[in-house]
């Protein structure tokens, strides 16, 4: 039988459990928020712009992962109940979809964000022709790129993912998009700075520093969020592919669900950032709950 | 990831355990893992790795910061009697007569057009003050009264960055028939932007 039998030394790094409890809150704020902000997308004409719906599918990505764990638990605790057999056909294909969604959810978070990124670079560097180079109809096409090519690689690196030749770029494609993006707002934020230059060497200027740092603040907590949120699971995907044997590495693994508490965490926050910072959209919650009353 | 699920072992008592199940296909087994003969602490990969993290999203943040302070001032002598002309071109959009308009909105690159996002408090401001001080002469007034306010502004002004709704911001009906050509060329458009940037504005920094 496959099971990994840590000895019985004291000194084991035993499974980290995280409550379920827990779990399924954490999970269920995660859905009904980003459910949350599709309806409103969805409600609000003003909504319906390129930018909002980036938006949208980070919020449907986020959506994935959340419901990802929460089947993953219901599932277990099914087959702890017995109703479903542990080596069956069909939970193997079970098991098999869901990785592969939880991967889809992955790839969009981070096409998302890239293509939030790259929507906001354009808004502000090519900022009168932003109508004409993002085009509803573009964005649209962007995003059944995106989503093709993610629910494309999501199956393929569950069914292979055995092999290093997924593992491996799937881990450098987490820092290499973080990265870019990186980039994109680094020079977005030199723009905010040499503006801030501009505003000093007015007369009688009495700009103060602080002001600034809300940008640095607000670019810091959006990165430093997604990075805490998915670099803790991508690094337990590489130490499970290269070094399971290694106490290190199966001590790093004892924090599994933690890893995975952090990801629907990630979805808590992403609409906070993103989606609740806009006025219009704020106004269409507001509306959207009075009326209910 | 099946090949992932950790399975745990056989202490773990709690009825609530969510690893308690194997696959049949496992692509590597888990084997016995032996803790004898560590060197180090045995969650040294777990501490080294959150701390690595944590530095290098400290180090993010003061990277950011540093790149927000506003140089030396032997920096902004250079460009900045050029970019003051510019500045006061978009500021004194409504203090100066047309003409100088015109002369200095053919100077304008395609980059620096974006400034207008950021001096949306600028024209804005100016506009109010215009209402109430009406004539060129009053311009350096203007600047002192706005530099103070726009300064406290500025936080909005970074907020743009994040909670851009520049598709509210530029899509006016004065600016709907321009071509992209026409934008860039005439001199127009620049005021009938500033009129549509003072119409958004107030959408964007609410």
């Amino acid at each position: 039988e496959n099971i990994s039998d840590f000895s019985s030394n004291i000194t084991d790094c035993t499974q980290v459990v995280v409550p379920e409890e827990v779990f399924f809150t954490v999970a269920a704020a995660g859905i009904l928020e980003n459910l949350l902000v599709l309806i409103a997308v969805i409600r609000n004409k003003n909504l319906h712009l390129p930018m909002y719906f980036f938006i949208c599918s980070l919020a449907i990505s986020d959506m994935l992962g959340s419901l990802y764990k929460t089947l993953e638990n219901i599932f277990i605790i099914l087959c702890k109940m017995g109703y479903l057999t542990r080596r069956g056909d069909f939970e193997k294909k079970l098991d098999d979809a869901m990785d592969s969604m939880f991967i889809l959810s992955l790839l969009g978070s981070i096409f998302s964000l890239l293509a939030i990124a790259a929507d906001r670079y354009i808004t502000i560097f090519y900022a009168l022709r932003y109508h004409n180079i993002m085009t509803l109809r573009r964005a649209l096409v962007i995003l059944a790129i995106i989503w093709t090519f993610c629910a494309g690689s999501s199956i393929a690196i569950a069914l292979f993912s055995y092999e290093a030749a997924t593992v491996i770029p799937f881990t450098i494609l987490f820092p290499l998009m973080m990265f870019f993006i990186l980039c994109l707002y680094i020079h977005m934020f030199l723009l905010a700075r040499s503006h801030a230059k501009k505003i000093a060497s007015l007369p009688a200027s009495t700009v103060h520093q602080r002001t600034n740092m809300k940008g640095a603040i607000t670019l810091t907590i959006f990165l430093g969020v997604f990075l805490c949120c998915w670099a803790p699971f991508v690094l337990h995907i590489l130490l499970a592919r290269f070094c399971p044997h290694n106490p290190y590495c199966a001590c790093y693994m004892s924090i599994f669900h933690v890893n995975g508490t952090l990801i629907m965490c990630n979805a808590i926050i992403d609409p906070m950032i993103f989606a609740f910072r806009s006025p219009e959209l704020r106004s269409t919650f507001k509306k959207m709950f009075c009326c209910a009353r | 990831m099946s090949a992932l699920r950790l399975i745990s072992n056989r202490t773990s008592q709690q009825a609530l355990s969510n690893s308690d199940y194997t696959w049949e296909y496992e692509y590597y087994e888990y084997g016995p893992v032996s803790f004898e003969g560590l060197k180090a602490h045995k969650y040294s990969i777990v501490i080294g790795f959150w701390v690595g993290l944590a530095v290098f999203v400290i180090f993010m943040f003061f990277v950011l910061t540093l790149l927000t302070k506003t140089g030396a001032p032997h920096q902004d002598n250079a460009e900045s009697s050029e970019k003051r002309f510019r500045m006061n071109s978009f500021v004194a959009d409504f203090g100066r007569p047309l003409e100088s308009e015109r002369v200095f909105s053919r100077q304008i690159a395609e980059e620096s057009r974006s400034l207008f996002h950021f001096c949306i408090n600028e024209v804005e401001h100016l506009d109010k003050a215009k209402q109430s001080h009406k004539g060129p002469g009053l311009e350096s007034n203007i600047h002192f009264q706005e530099v103070p306010r726009s300064s406290g502004m500025f936080e909005e002004d970074l907020n743009c960055l994040t909670k851009f709704n520049i598709p509210n911001f530029v899509n006016t009906e004065q600016n709907s028939s321009l071509g992209e050509d026409d934008l860039l060329i005439s001199e127009p458009p620049i005021i009938l932007e500033s009129k549509s940037v003072m119409q958004s504005s107030h959408r964007i920094l609410d």
